[in-house]
């Protein structure tokens, strides 16, 4: 599978909203803050405005993230993300990130499959293009580096 | 510097088709519907066929790029049912089909499936379509 980087961004998460014990698992929603993204084709800030990740504790102790936010780039454009992901591992390394601790993130499996939709022209490579992401969980919030499936 | 994402041979999904179902102009584009009546899917960890009943819902745009949404179900060689979406671009100008698979199941023996992301290459041959599909690790 041959993939390019596209960018990474990172973003900041605000107060989880933890709405608890839903039938398919534990929710619980991550308000993004803000962040920025960068890559050789598109730059720019991730706005706070209808920015979150929603999260799913599965029964089998993987969380699945069903992240959407948006995208400003340097030149105006805007650039709607959504993305699925997945993130498990130990238990005693998936208990650490939960304290807010910083772990390699070698130790856990943490990626997603970001997919863009934009009315600019100049980013309309976006629309057709599939990604895959890895992500590294700080306290602060994640950092994905995604790259373009080729 | 990033490193690049590795990945995994999961399988070889070959997928036998019925006739088209071209819907026309819907308010979200184009549609059409691409049945799945069987097929075959090969890898180290899993082999089995494809079970008749599902299909590809496929939309196009303006631009004449098309958005993928199939539903199938596997069936292992050893009798393990695997409800299998996935999502995808085809872009015909630029020879590009991909998509992202997932599976669920609840046979223990594949529970791997459950924990992990795949990318799918994916090529429209005159016999069907062939999906060589990868784990992302």
């Amino acid at each position: 599978m041959n993939t390019r980087l596209l960018m990474t961004m990172q973003v900041n998460v605000g107060t989880a909203q933890n709405i608890g014990a839903v039938p398919y698992g534990t929710r619980r929603t991550a308000p993004i803050s803000g962040g920025t993204f960068e890559g050789p084709r598109l730059r720019g800030t991730v706005l706070q405005a209808g920015s979150a990740d929603w999260l799913l504790l599965r029964s089998d102790g993987v969380l699945e993230l069903d992240l959407r936010c948006t995208l400003r780039t340097d030149d105006g454009a805007l650039i709607s993300m959504g993305s699925f992901g997945l993130r498990h591992g130990p238990p005693d390394v998936i208990a650490a990130i939960g304290r807010g601790e910083s772990v390699d993130a070698s130790m856990y499996y943490f990626r997603t499959l970001p997919r863009f939709v934009t009315a600019h022209q100049a980013y309309a490579f976006l629309n057709r293009l599939v990604a895959v992401a890895s992500g590294e969980r700080r306290p602060q919030g994640p950092i994905y580096t995604i790259h373009e499936v080729l | 510097m990033s490193d690049p994402i590795k990945f995994r041979p999961l399988m070889v999904l070959r997928l036998e088709t019925a006739a088209w179902q071209e819907f026309g102009s819907t308010p979200q584009g184009a549609l059409t519907i691409v049945p799945v009546v069987g097929g075959s899917f090969a890898g180290d960890r899993l082999r089995g066929k494809v079970l008749a009943g599902g299909g590809d819902w496929i939309m196009a745009d303006a631009n004449g790029t098309f958005s993928l949404d199939l539903r199938i179900t596997l069936e292992t060689d050893d009798g393990a049912l695997i409800h299998m979406t996935f999502g995808g671009v085809r872009d015909d100008a630029n020879h590009y089909l991909r998509t992202t698979p997932r599976f669920e199941t609840a046979a223990s023996q594949y529970a791997f499936l459950n924990r992990l992301l795949a990318i799918g290459i994916g090529e429209i041959r005159a016999e069907g379509p062939v999906h060589v599909i990868e784990e992302v690790l």
